[in-house]
């Protein structure tokens, strides 16, 4: 091989990495609504030491009006739904507590809609289980039908009597309180019914169980100073 | 000589071992070389084999003598709460899947974990399985009585933190077999009092149900309950780590 035909091939091998970089998120979704140049990531600084923020990895921020959510897989209707649509779905609000799998917790009144809502339009299949959840920050996860249709459980777009902020899942993140935070994906993306269950990305590659309850331990509430407490496992209401 | 002929051989001036016997030998070896990975990996291979026999309603059940015994925490003050209970039997180890399923056959749990405790099941549940097999769930004396006998020890094996840990590194419950843990042993032998499953009691406390001795999670990292801890559960919720044994 000569030395050009080597440099080519080289950059024919970068250029194609290149695309393979740039090519999921987009493609994810088949719209373009990323904007500015600002990331979006994990941060514990300013007013977020009293809530921390977790992504897997950074994103660019949303632009709402272009944000399409792609709801796919098992369904008899499926279709892409604007935050406009999205919040015009009967409305649930819910107070309730976030607990990470690393120790802290964090409260905050929450309003969304129930998934049933979504369900009547695009009529999951009967031998839909669960739905995958794909989000900005590349993260995946994916949770069963009954946890999903639990009482406790909503797809929010609004936190605290305010739109959702990017650092807290902007446009639209699930709420799960007797799971562990990382059962609850942010900035979702797309949400594939799926018909036999699958891992999401903690369970991949860390030692995270997949169904995420939370157990009986030691809580440290961001909003009580972190003062350790025990918690008898599920949701922490108060 | 014929046995020589067998074991030895001449070649180029060289003794060496015949083919048969060289074939003995190798053989000899491999069976070694088996048996050493079989040992090694035993107490890992023994719950998956354990899981494949049928399993029977446990009839072990371990006869607590009637009379006191220290419950709850020690006072500052050196004051011990002492507590007479009754004779009674309870359940060595916690109840099953393949059991839970034997009284309720609509149940289903995971292939191949049959011996692992029963979850994700409500108060009514537990007491309507009790019931079935003329048992009942423990009070919160009772349960506290088995697992730590009449002394007051603060751990079923003694006073003393088990520096191993019951649980592996893992952020969600992971169940095995029950009595995998032969540290996790009560004075009367009843097991799996201090990790494992929580477990479901009779009683009542601020409007829940109490449940006893499982494993405590921090961060992703696990500690022995004391023979005192307690959690207490709405009797309307199931979770995946609360199960439950039966007195009688």
């Amino acid at each position: 091989m000569g030395r050009r035909s080597f440099i080519r091939r080289i950059i024919i091998a970068l250029a194609a990495l290149g695309v393979s970089w740039f090519r999921p998120t987009k493609a994810l979704a088949g719209f373009n609504f990323w904007r500015g140049s600002e990331y979006v990531g994990k941060t514990r600084e300013g007013k977020y030491k009293h809530f921390y923020i977790q992504y897997y990895k950074s994103f660019k921020r949303i632009e709402g009006e272009s944000w399409r959510l792609k709801v796919s897989g098992a369904c008899e209707n499926p279709q892409n739904f604007s935050l406009e649509v999205l919040k015009k779905l009967p409305r649930q609000t819910q107070v309730s507590r976030i607990k990470c799998v690393e120790c802290w917790s964090a409260k905050a009144e929450w309003e969304g809609f129930r998934l049933a809502a979504l369900d009547a339009i695009v009529r999951p299949l009967p031998d839909a289980v669960g739905v995958l959840f794909r989000c900005a920050d590349t993260y995946i996860e994916y949770l069963p039908l009954d946890d999903l249709h639990h009482t406790r459980s909503l797809l929010v777009h609004s936190m605290n009597a305010a739109p959702l902020s990017d650092e807290h899942g902007f446009p639209l993140r699930m709420i799960i309180p007797y799971k562990y935070g990382y059962k609850s994906p942010k900035a979702i993306l797309e949400m594939e019914y799926l018909s036999q269950a699958e891992r999401g990305t903690w369970n991949r590659i860390g030692p995270y169980s997949v169904d995420g309850t939370i157990l009986p331990g030691y809580d440290h509430p961001l909003d009580r100073e972190k003062k350790r407490r025990k918690i008898s496992g599920g949701e922490i209401f108060d | 000589m014929q046995s020589h002929a067998i074991l030895f051989k001449y070649k180029n001036n060289h003794l060496s071992l015949s083919p048969v016997c060289q074939r003995t030998v190798v053989k000899a070896g491999l069976c070694l070389i088996t048996l050493a990975l079989f040992l090694c990996y035993f107490p890992y291979l023994s719950p998956a084999l354990a899981d494949m026999l049928p399993v029977p309603i446990s009839e072990e059940m371990i006869e607590i003598p009637e009379g006191p015994f220290l419950m709850g925490e020690k006072a500052e003050s050196g004051d011990h709460n002492i507590v007479v209970l009754e004779r009674y039997t309870i359940d060595r180890f916690e109840v099953s899947n393949a059991e839970f399923k034997i009284v309720f056959p609509a149940y289903v749990y995971p292939a191949g974990k049959e011996r692992h405790p029963v979850s994700f099941i409500r108060w009514r549940e537990a007491q309507g399985y009790c019931e079935a097999l003329g048992k009942r769930l423990p009070s919160a004396a009772e349960w506290e009585k088995a697992a730590r006998g009449t002394d007051g020890r603060v751990y079923p094996w003694g006073e003393k933190r088990n520096r191993n840990k019951p649980h592996p590194p893992f952020s969600g419950m992971v169940k095995r077999v029950v009595g995998f843990n032969k540290k996790d042993v009560s004075p009367f032998g009843v097991r799996d009092m201090a990790a494992s499953v929580w477990e479901w009691t009779a009683d009542e406390a601020k409007g829940k149900k109490i449940a006893r001795g499982g494993v405590w999670n921090q961060h992703l990292d696990y500690e022995y309950s004391r023979t005192t801890d307690q959690i207490e559960v709405d009797a309307d919720r199931r979770y995946i780590f609360l199960g439950f044994r039966c007195v009688r």
